[in-house]
């Protein structure tokens, strides 16, 4: 068939087959983007019943019936359950949800299947925001609105076979209409916590964790996705002086490292004893959500006034280990302004019991890392040395020990850190930083791993710099005496541009970006620039949407100490007198009158005056007559404007009303 | 409880006027979400909560989309009867049992206008179906219902809905509107028609003799504006080729009364006796029309003088329907 007569054929379509396939087709836009996520067997379901459904809309084929449909359901579920293992949770839902779309066309049968079917579909769409809401997905999901929008109309226009474009035209008018209501919702409507918990699904999700598993971060430093954005209020600190501190982990069970889970009473805990030199750095930072309790702030942020962060209505709060704890997930974007000291000391002068919690080692790991410790530190030469002597000694191991830094360094065993300090030697962060505190450990001094970010982008964006997550980082921590914690990066001894320059490894880029940057590397940046500016932009003024921007705003209206009652007053306030506006509207439009039949009854009135009977239905032709009849002479020139009204009105199609009834008042005035 | 209905829709109705054009305004379009509309405020309750348990800035901002555009569609729907005017054409007399067809006019003086839906009020007596149409900009349509009289005589059209759902089907306006038009039914013919009544028994006029009905050939004459077509004389037509009507005394001079009297029936109930009887005075009627009969009509307490043609038969159709 040529494109040509398909298109003929395309544009002849019956109504009820074209209808269906404009619904598979929004169906399949829809559901489009999850295809990337979901189980592949989802996606070769949905698009092959879609498929199967648009086939018998053009045959015109019977519609599968009952049993057919349930059998699919079943085998759905029972995939999902077998994929899954559960049919509730995000994934599960989602993967049920869009079978069950797809089923549903095959029962397309009535207007309220229809309906079911856009209902839906309204929900998917949501669905869609909890993996992106990027810009990208904004505007393909925006169209995927219209489309069901459309596809309602057309359900209620049972008329005839009305174009897609006019129904099309309707949806994007009523759309448009409410845009302005949208708009008050969304700026005023009050932003509350979630209000049950959420359910644990992290695979999906991408960041740091609480927690520090052989690949963990391997993972990170592939994502490319913004984890905060941050500017200086004053020098810009050099990036290998940026450590954005988050969870700090001091448990290890010869797999995972957890955060600390003291054995000790919290007298003989160490303390914080934080101690600031020199001139602070003023940032503020818009951190995206992590879903952690935490905020990766600027070593060192201290809890002094002026300096802590603070968030109307939360609890922020700086722990023992430097870290600073959120009482609640963060499951927004949130924009916080603090204070860091680069230089600082941390950590108790002298050594605490509570310390011996941080040379503990899981039992029957690692063994021969734990004998070549002994082994060294049994040689003379190190028979007096201190914490630092000893942390020098591993990095001069991990420099001389052909020790390479990659992000793929494959799959290790249960004595992963022995395998990758004796054997394998391929690594990143994560690896040095834990192999490096097991190896302090086992010397007998205290240490701990600590996780968060490292370094930012090279080049600033619309005045922000911006820290994604590839930039996560894992460093270590030994306790030395008289000094507290010292700080030791082991990745820079094997790999010093990671820190210095904060260079990642960056994952082979995108076939059209590849191509793009091939042809013109410097169009290319520019073009990625541009494009994260307005991303930022997005991000600042929708995504960032939150209960302080809300707050900030009802300052500016004026309100002195807003709180959510007060955006309820002014979102309620606001609704009503625009209802009341309405109904005003509807008041005045009750009492409106056309003003040629106003003009009718006025000149009707006038008449009545000068003893013309006259009836409400009469033209003016008519009443020309009358006058003529009842005046005589006299009233010849009422009588002719009359029947120029007439003539203006009928003949013409061109009345000035007003002009008309000047000269008709000043006619008749002289009658009375 | 369908009492109670009842008993408002009485109320609610008789309040109303009867009127046969009928102006929609803020006065008289009602309007209330559907089924439809509830479930779609359903899934934007469940929607906003998605929203605020995953703190979707965009799951908010589609949520209110949808909102405003749930909301304005509202208006939409109430403005898509707003404005409309409605006049009933005066409907012709059928036969009671056969559908008379009521011709709304619809007068839209704005904007387009999709999916008008014209019922009659009252569902389960008239019928469930809708007459579907759009109104143009600035233009007219017509929607048409049929309404079948059960009985004979004059028949009020029952109140009438206009209703529209466009454009998202959320919220469903109407308006109720009672036509002060009626409709009027002829008796429903005898079938098979009876044979009409001998024109001598039937007559009593002298000058209607007993002759058989028409089939005596006196001659021929030209054809005269008004010989209906059953007078001319066909064959000498063809054979002349000059159209000329046959000259009958009776043309001139039969006349068949249709008496109550002969109309009796065979026994039966006080009410249907009369209704048999006014059927087949409608039959005779009808086929002395055919026939080409001048026939008069005798009813107790009126009568109709002999006629013929299509003015006199709606004449004694209209005395039958409406005799008491």
């Amino acid at each position: 068939m040529t494109t040509l007569a398909l298109r003929q054929r395309l544009t002849h379509l019956p109504r009820d087959t074209r209808d269906t396939l404009f619904h598979l087709v929004v169906i399949g836009w829809t559901i489009t983007p999850h295809l990337l996520h979901l189980p592949p067997w989802c996606g070769v379901m949905a698009l092959a019943l879609l498929a199967w459904r648009a086939r018998l809309a053009l045959t015109a084929g019977a519609l599968p019936n009952r049993w057919v449909v349930t059998a699919l359901l079943m085998l759905a579920a029972g995939l999902t359950l077998w994929g899954e293992r559960t049919l509730f949770g995000k994934e599960a839902g989602i993967t049920l949800l869009v079978v069950l779309m797809s089923l549903k066309t095959l029962e397309l049968r009535a207007r309220r299947d229809a309906l079911v079917v856009l209902f839906l579909g309204f929900f998917l769409v949501l669905t869609h925001f909890l993996y992106s809401q990027s810009l990208g997905t904004g505007l393909w999901l925006l169209v995927a609105v219209w489309g069901l929008l459309t596809a309602l109309v057309l359900a209620h226009m049972p008329v005839g076979r009305p174009p897609l474009w006019q129904a099309g035209r309707v949806a994007l008018r009523t759309a448009a209409l409410g845009v302005p209501l949208m708009a008050v919702l969304f700026l005023l409507f009050p932003r509350i916590g979630p209000l049950w918990g959420l359910p644990q699904d992290h695979a999906g999700r991408t960041g740091l964790s609480g927690s520090l598993r052989m690949g963990g971060v391997a993972s990170l430093a592939l994502d490319d996705s913004i984890a905060f954005r941050v500017r200086f209020m004053g020098a810009v600190p050099p990036p290998h002086l940026m450590y954005w501190r988050g969870p700090v982990l001091s448990n290890f069970d010869g797999r995972e490292w957890t955060r600390l889970a003291p054995s000790f009473p919290a007298s003989l805990r160490p303390q914080l004893e934080l101690e600031l030199k020199g001139d602070p750095v003023r940032y503020e930072m818009t951190i995206e959500p992590s879903r952690l309790p935490l905020l990766p702030l600027l070593e060192m942020t201290p809890d002094e006034d002026g300096a802590a962060p603070r968030i109307e209505g939360w609890l922020l709060q700086l722990r023992s280990d430097a870290q600073w704890h959120v009482d609640r997930p963060v499951t927004e974007r949130v924009r916080v302004q603090a204070a860091a000291w680069l230089q600082h000391r941390h950590g108790p002068r002298d050594s605490v019991l509570g310390l011996r919690d941080l040379v503990r080692l899981p039992p029957g790991f690692n063994p021969r890392l734990l004998q070549w410790a002994a082994e060294l530190r049994a040689q003379p030469q190190n028979a007096g040395a201190d914490a630092p002597a000893l942390a020098q000694l591993l990095l001069q191991h991990i420099r001389r020990g052909e020790f390479t830094y990659t992000l793929e360094p494959g799959e290790y065993g249960r004595d992963a850190i022995d395998e990758f300090w004796f054997d394998r030697k391929l690594g990143f962060c994560e690896h040095y930083a834990t192999a490096f505190v097991v190896a302090m450990r086992a010397f007998d001094v205290p240490a701990r791993v600590v996780t968060g970010y490292q370094g930012a982008d090279p080049e600033m964006q619309d005045g922000w710099w911006v820290v994604r997550q590839r930039h996560a980082h894992a460093w270590a921590e030994y306790w030395q005496a008289d000094v507290g914690w010292v700080r030791v990066d082991p990745t820079a001894a094997v790999a010093p541009e990671r820190v210095q320059r904060s260079f990642s490894l960056r994952p082979p880029p995108g076939l059209v970006a590849g191509a793009l940057g091939a042809i013109d590397p410097a169009f290319a940046i520019r073009l990625r620039d541009v494009w994260e500016t307005v991303n930022n932009r997005w991000n600042q003024w929708v995504l960032n949407y939150s209960r302080g921007q809300q707050f900030d705003l009802l300052r500016e209206l004026g309100f002195e100490a807003p709180s959510w009652q007060d955006l309820a007053t002014l979102l309620i306030g606001l609704l009503c007198s625009a209802a009341l506006a309405g109904a005003g509207w509807a008041w005045w439009d009750r009492r409106r009158q056309d003003p040629w039949q106003r003009l009718q009854q006025r000149v009707q009135a006038r008449l009545t005056t000068l003893g013309v009977a006259v009836l409400p239905h009469h033209p003016p032709r008519t009443r020309a007559q009358q006058v003529r009849l009842a005046l005589g002479a006299r009233g010849e020139p009422v009588a002719d404007l009359l029947d120029a009204l007439d003539r203006a009105r009928y003949a013409e199609g061109r009345v000035a009303l007003r002009a008309w009834w000047r000269r008709f008042e000043a006619a008749t005035r002289g009658l009375a | 409880m369908a009492w109670v209905r009842d008993r408002f829709r009485v109320w609610w109705q008789s309040r109303l006027p009867l009127t046969d054009t009928w102006v929609l305004g803020q006065r008289n379009v009602y309007i209330l979400p559907t089924g439809a509309g509830f479930a779609f405020a359903a899934t934007l309750l469940v929607m906003l909560l998605a929203a605020i348990n995953y703190q979707l800035s965009l799951g908010y901002a589609l949520t209110f989309l949808l909102t405003g555009a749930g909301l304005v569609s509202m208006h939409l729907t109430h403005g898509n009867l707003r404005g409309l005017t409605l006049h009933l054409r005066p409907a012709g007399a059928v036969y009671a049992g056969e559908p008379a067809l009521l011709e709304v006019v619809i007068t839209n003086p704005g904007r387009e206008r999709h999916g008008l839906a014209l019922r009659f009020e009252d569902r389960g007596a008239h019928g469930r179906t809708h007459a579907w149409c759009d109104a143009p900009a600035g233009g007219q349509t017509a929607a048409h219902l049929s309404l079948v009289p059960a009985q004979r005589g004059w028949l009020a059209v029952p109140a009438l809905v206009l209703e529209t759902v466009f454009p998202f089907g959320l919220f469903r306006a109407w308006t109720v509107w009672r036509p002060a038009a009626q409709v009027l039914a002829w008796p429903r013919p005898e079938q098979p028609p009876p044979p009409l009544p001998a024109a001598g028994a039937a007559g009593g006029d002298e000058r209607a003799g007993p002759r058989s009905a028409g089939s005596e050939l006196d001659g021929v004459r030209p054809w005269r504006r008004g010989d209906s077509m059953r007078q001319v004389a066909w064959k000498k037509v063809a054979r002349s080729g000059e159209l000329v009507s046959r000259e009958t005394v009776s043309t001139a001079s039969r006349e068949l009364w249709l008496d109550w009297a002969d109309a009796g029936a065979g026994p039966g109930a006080e009410g249907d006796a009369t209704e048999r009887r006014l059927s087949r005075l409608a039959a005779w009627v009808l086929l002395a029309e055919r026939e080409g009969l001048d026939s008069g009509l005798r009813l107790p307490g009126s009568t109709l003088p002999p006629g013929q043609g299509d003015a006199h038969r709606r004449t004694a159709l209209d005395l039958l329907a409406t005799w008491t």
